[in-house]
């Protein structure tokens, strides 16, 4: 913890009483606390929400007590509250100095400093990384979808799971899930094949390193791209990295959603760091293809960065990359492998009980969500993104009306999961527009929220 | 006109435009707040009513088992009728035959009323093929025997 001296004109001054660094402290503290005790429990077995796994953290085992929802949601919500106060404290002590002569604003330190918030950052994703897989079964559906194609020729993108049913992993596949071909983009199937021959625990382990790395890379990316915005990097980093959502569900789970954002991030990192330049921006426009090619949502930032250059370069870009993608899926899978619309379709059907649209069902007395609803929470998708790009004509950040996207996407989808509503954190953290920050962080903190209803009345 | 004061009416038009949208996002905000609340009290009188079933069924079978399976669609959902069934000896879920329960009505002194049940063998699902044994007269025609 530093206490930097207020020495720089022009820097805002912020007065920092003795307790904020105690505070700090004590904060960070919680965090790690709650996400070893998630670990540590997590790594007895035996819970509902531990998907059935090979043991791959049983060195850990003998420590705690079977993780129960109750020490579970108390956990998420004493890291939820430390992760506010903490970024609270972060957000009014970060200062950011006037550039001298015209130059971009420097970030100068605050009471969190640079070093301080990496620590803590690097502390919770390793304690995450470090247990079991929490919560999702998505990764062993990514494991099976890898080493059915790879050990069993059979193609993801045409069968479920359940037919390669005598195959180690498949005892491990949600049940939802086992007829259900993969969703994800050629790109994803085809990064997860030099996992598949690792065996089940390989593979899981590979998994999990994977989603460390994006998660590294994301948030190195998202720090570059708030200093080069003038805009506080460590409360950026901060925000994402500590966010509990963002390690005990994205990082616990392994979900590929981390590299859809890595992909993303590197996309915005090159449109807004460095010198502008045509080749930056085509780039840049590979890069969110390439992202649409792990997971086809990150799609929505393309028209968005199109419209705010108004330039041909990142249109050729993307066509490029299409065209390559496309060509390297058709060759490895088929029609199949590239026919994202259907994909999408099938899954806007799915409805999950932790959706907003679900829960707006109830409170207008409906059992749940209708396809009438579907079709309703599409046109309102539709509406939005369509004045998002007006307003980015008229000159609105891109970067913050694709953040303002994305979480449009996730609040009207009717799958809504945990992960989905990290999707626009990293771009809110990049961005002027404090709104989007706040209203991300607001539909989080209901989701939260909605998973306390067995710490209220537990059935046992 | 120079652009200065050309610029003026297009930052007035953002600001209205501005205006709108923390409004309008304010007003979301709102409805998803109350959603969320209500969605949460639901669950919660939900898990009161799944407890006042648990603890029918274990006091009415008189087995303090922990695996028991509750069904809330079969009578319809949102019924506020459930069927609960468990097994009738020790083992694991499902694996020794199974007493289910049809319970509904108000929770009294932390239980409910069993309205009707049945018997089903080991290993097979609740369908009414499967059923025999069936007592009490609150669901004619669930039992194929």
């Amino acid at each position: 913890m530093s206490v930097a001296a207020p020495s720089e004109r022009g820097v805002a001054h912020v007065r920092s009483e003795r307790w904020v660094p105690a505070l700090a402290t004590l904060l960070a503290l919680l965090l790690v606390a709650a996400a070893a005790e998630v670990v540590i429990d997590g790594s007895a077995g035996l819970s509902p929400l531990i998907p059935k796994s090979p043991q791959i953290a049983g060195w850990l085992s003998g420590v705690g007590e079977r993780l129960g929802y109750r020490v579970f949601l108390i956990a998420l919500l004493v890291s939820s509250g430390a992760y506010l106060g903490l970024i609270v404290i972060a957000g009014r002590s970060g200062r950011v100095a006037d550039g001298a002569d015209g130059a971009e604003p420097r970030y100068v330190g605050g009471v969190v400093s640079k070093r301080w918030a990496i620590a803590l950052v690097a502390a919770l994703q390793l304690i995450v990384f470090a247990g079991p897989i929490l919560i999702s079964t998505d990764v062993f559906s990514y494991i099976a979808y890898a080493r059915m194609a790879v050990e069993h020729g059979l193609n993801p993108y045409t069968h479920g799971p359940i037919a390669i049913h005598h195959d180690p992993i498949f005892r491990y596949v949600g049940r939802d899930w086992d007829r259900v071909a993969t969703a994800y983009g050629p790109l994803y199937t085809l990064l997860s094949y030099p996992l598949a021959p690792l065996g089940v625990v390989g593979a899981l382990w590979g998994m999990k390193l994977e989603a460390l790395l994006a998660s590294a890379g994301t948030l190195a990316l998202t720090w570059r791209c708030a200093r080069a915005r003038g805009l506080d990097p460590v409360l950026a980093i901060l925000v994402l990295g500590a966010n509990p959502l963002y390690a005990l569900y994205a990082l616990g789970g392994a979900h590929n959603d981390l590299i859809m954002m890595l992909a993303m991030m590197a996309a915005v990192s090159l449109m807004v760091v460095g010198t502008p330049s045509r080749r930056r921006e085509a780039g840049a426009a590979m890069w969110v293809v390439a992202g649409a090619l792990i997971k086809a949502t990150v799609a929505v930032l393309l028209p968005f960065m199109i419209l705010s250059k108004r330039s041909l370069a990142p249109v050729l870009g993307a066509a490029a990359a299409v065209a390559l993608g496309a060509v390297i899926g058709y060759a490895a899978f088929g029609i199949h492998g590239i026919d994202v619309v259907a994909a999408l379709n099938r899954d806007a059907a799915f409805v999950s009980s932790d959706s907003f649209a679900t829960e707006i069902a109830h409170l207008l007395g409906k059992p749940g969500v209708f396809p009438v609803d579907h079709d309703l929470l599409k046109a309102a998708l539709v509406l939005i993104i369509v004045h998002l790009l007006w307003r980015t004509w008229r000159g609105y950040d891109w970067v913050a009306a694709s953040g303002w996207a994305l979480l449009a996407i996730s609040v009207t989808s009717t799958w809504l999961l945990a992960w989905y509503i990290l999707w626009p954190l990293p771009l809110a953290v990049v961005t002027r527009d404090r709104r989007l920050l706040v209203a991300t962080l607001c539909v989080q903190a209901l989701f939260v929220i909605h998973q306390t209803s067995p710490l209220l009345a537990p059935v046992q | 006109m120079s652009a200065t004061a050309a610029s003026a009416p297009r930052r007035r038009d953002t600001g209205t435009v501005r205006a709108i949208e923390t409004t309008v996002l304010v007003i979301v905000g709102v409805i998803l707040a109350i959603a969320t609340v209500n969605d949460v009290g639901r669950q919660v009188q939900n898990n009161h009513r799944l407890i006042a079933d648990l603890r029918t069924w274990r006091q009415y079978t008189g087995h303090d088992y922990r695996n028991i399976s509750i069904d809330s669609e079969t009578l319809g959902l949102d019924s506020e009728r459930e069927i609960l069934c468990g097994n009738t000896t020790p083992g694991p879920p499902g694996a020794r035959t199974q007493v289910c329960l049809a319970i509904w009505g108000p929770t009294v002194n932390g239980v409910r009323t069993v309205h009707a049940g049945w018997y089903l063998p080991p290993r097979v699902e609740d369908l009414r093929v499967h059923r025999y044994g069936c007592f009490g007269s609150g669901l004619r025609g669930m039992c194929a025997r």
